[in-house]
């Protein structure tokens, strides 16, 4: 309670020059504002990345494809047969084929739009695909209802004026593809399939490729599709194999738990296939976000470590001006730890008060940034991410307490030097 | 000096002494001067300006410490006390009154009164109550919201006053509290040290060199002159 008091005199000593320890806090809150805008945005663009991961359940996913080059000859084929093979793994919760084709036109009406068609399992929601990912209507149902997922930047061009209006409406697709014969040559077909809109999906600005303005598609119907096996088949080709018993370019495999990945894994592997997991390059991706968001962190601490001896600067004019009230207070029994006490918080207030401004300068900066980067990028004819800025918690609350631990670290030498004051001395100058 | 037993003093000095180095000179402040003072006496320490009156204020009151000799105050030795003990020391047995007030400008009468008290510990009600009971007590209570550029010379020195009383110290020490004074308002102020004295039962020492304005207070003055005591005379006339 006596420190308590103690430290509220700081405040009193802080009062009279309200100019400097303004301008003090200015310094700091600069050097804060710039650190938490710095972080915010590595941390954004971790979001931005890691976000659609997170919605679409890929950490669980392991992307199983033949093998390549000059093993791929005699290597197994992913085939039907091979999916069921791996979905009864142990630990699988799901296998199937990774199929993506571009140049499907989708015809509604006068409307027309070409897109690119991508394979999901009908069980997605049950992969833990987030609800989030829709915008309206629902995921596919089991069965072989042909039905459709249609990506939000499609909605516009198909005459749709929300994503709800798109939900129930049917949609014409004309595909046309190459399919491998046993000659080892390709024939030409062009099919149209009648699908129901039952889901509008929106993902992340920052996901890249031809994914957000995409149509889903039910596994078994898009196998129907002509140029579904092309690229696998040209592959095998290639490898001087047979292409009529191509397969698939690659499967996804999804586990139950992330825990059961390496062994999944090392099974799908001793069945003659080669792997990848989303995880791993989700973590390397971590690593590089983790040393980005450091070394923005540290360009931030200079700034606030020189702002620090702005700090240290106004301790020592205050301890000058205010010498002989210090000899005052150690005549009237203030200890050398009382007077640390008092200049510590002085010192910790105003990195409390630069911690403050540094915050709402940060999101104001960092606001400003993304309404101009939006403005500017809506002249160039393209469409900038909404927030590109993370602001979590633990990000503005640890920028505040930094804040106040460099200005207590930077009041320590000042206030050493005012309980050092020899009270005689300082009484002496009035 | 009067004699007396070595435990009925409330302060005692044996051979005090102080020296200052300033440049390669030496110069000695205080010379093993021997000094009681009974528990509840007024004491009138006077002497020309240099005589070593403030320096032996100062080690009374804990703020310096002796080259020489020793500080016994309530049979405790000043000289064995750490800067922390000797600021407890301070906070609980001393009152400084000085020249100069020497109040915090930017704090009123009763916040420079209850300054004292939050060293001390003491906070809430309590505070407030004892520094109000102390503005009081030297007659402020209607300047008690004032800060000190809006009290005359006197007025700051009775809020060093209250200031100095404010814990009730059993030791209260008064620099020149009249130096900056004129005659009536010096009256005044030394007849409130009195009044304190008496009513709080605190010994007091005041250094002066204005034996007039102190006779009528003092229960015993000594004289103090290069360091040295030179004489004793009686007070109360």
């Amino acid at each position: 309670m006596r420190t308590w008091k103690i430290a509220l005199l700081a405040l009193n000593g802080l009062r009279r020059s309200p100019l400097r320890v303004t301008l003090t806090a200015l310094g700091v809150a600069i050097a804060c504002g710039a650190l938490v805008s710095m972080v915010a945005f590595a941390l954004g663009l971790q979001r931005q990345i890691e976000t659609p991961m997170r919605l679409l359940a890929l950490l669980n996913d392991i992307h199983v494809s033949p093998k390549e080059g000059e093993r791929a000859k005699n290597a197994p084929i992913l085939d039907d047969e091979a999916i069921d093979r791996l979905a009864q793994l142990p630990g699988v919760s799901a296998a199937y084929p990774n199929i993506r084709l571009r140049g499907i036109k989708i015809r509604r009406g006068d409307h027309t739009e070409n897109c690119v068609a991508v394979a999901i399992p009908r069980e997605a929601q049950m992969l833990g695909v987030a609800e989030e990912f829709l915008l309206a209507g629902r995921f596919l149902n089991e069965g072989h209802a042909p039905e459709a997922i249609l990506g939000a930047p499609l909605l516009h061009a198909l005459g749709f004026t929300s994503p709800q209006a798109a939900i129930g409406q049917t949609l014409i697709l004309e595909a046309s593809g190459l399919l491998a014969d046993m000659a080892k040559s390709f024939t030409f077909q062009r099919k149209e399939l009648s699908v129901t809109v039952v889901g509008v999906y929106d993902l992340p600005m920052i996901v890249p490729g031809p994914i957000r303005p995409g149509l889903l598609l039910p596994v078994d119907l898009m196998k129907q599709v002509p140029g579904a096996y092309f690229e696998s088949a040209l592959t095998r080709l290639k490898a001087g194999g047979d292409a009529s018993m191509a397969g698939y370019g690659s499967v996804t495999v999804h586990v139950r738990e992330p825990a059961d990945l390496d062994r999944v894994e090392k099974q799908i592997k001793a069945l003659g296939f080669q792997t990848s997991t989303t995880l791993s390059h989700f973590n390397e991706m971590r690593v590089f976000f983790i040393f980005l968001e450091v070394f923005l962190a540290a360009v931030g601490t200079v700034a606030l470590v020189v702002a620090g001896l702005g700090i240290v600067n106004t301790l020592l004019m205050a301890v000058l001006e205010r010498y002989q009230e210090i000899g005052i207070c150690k005549a009237i029994g203030a200890s050398q730890g009382d007077l640390v006490v008092l200049f510590l918080t002085e010192a910790g207030f105003i990195g409390l008060l630069g911690g403050l401004g540094g915050l709402l300068l940060g999101r104001i900066v960092s606001y400003g940034l993304e309404v101009a980067v939006g403005i500017y990028a809506g002249h160039q004819g393209a469409t900038a991410p909404p927030h590109v800025f993370a602001f979590p918690l633990w990000l503005l609350g640890g920028t505040l307490l930094f804040a106040v631990v460099v200005s207590v670290v930077a009041g320590v030498y000042p206030a050493l030097l005012a309980a050092r004051v020899d009270p005689i001395r300082a009484l002496r100058r009035g | 000096m009067t004699p007396g037993n070595e435990n009925g003093y409330f302060v005692e000095t044996s051979g005090l002494s102080r020296a200052y180095r300033v440049g390669p000179a030496t110069v000695q402040a205080l010379a093993g001067v021997d000094l009681q003072v009974r528990r509840g006496e007024f004491l009138a320490v006077l002497g020309v300006s240099g005589s070593g009156k403030s320096t032996l204020l100062h080690l009374l009151g804990g703020l310096d410490t002796p080259t020489g000799g020793s500080v016994r105050v309530d049979r405790r030795d000043l000289a064995g006390l750490n800067a922390y003990q000797r600021a407890i020391y301070r906070r609980t047995t001393v009152g400084f009154v000085f020249q100069s007030y020497y109040l915090v400008p930017s704090l009123t009468a009763e916040e420079n009164v209850a300054l004292a008290l939050t060293f001390q510990g003491t906070v809430g009600a309590e505070r407030s109550h004892r520094a109000a009971e102390a503005i009081a007590r030297v007659g402020l209570e209607r300047r008690a919201g004032h800060r000190p550029s809006q009290l005359s010379g006197g007025e700051q020195q009775r809020v060093a006053i209250a200031r100095a009383i404010v814990h009730r110290p059993p030791l209260l020490l008064a620099d020149e509290p009249t130096g900056n004074l004129d005659s009536a308002t010096a009256a005044e102020v030394v007849s409130l040290l009195d009044t304190v004295h008496r009513e709080l039962g605190a010994t007091v020492v005041v250094v002066t060199h204005d034996e007039e304005i102190v006779r009528h207070a003092a229960d015993r003055m000594v004289y103090l002159r290069d360091g040295q005591l030179v004489g004793e005379g009686g007070g109360r006339s």
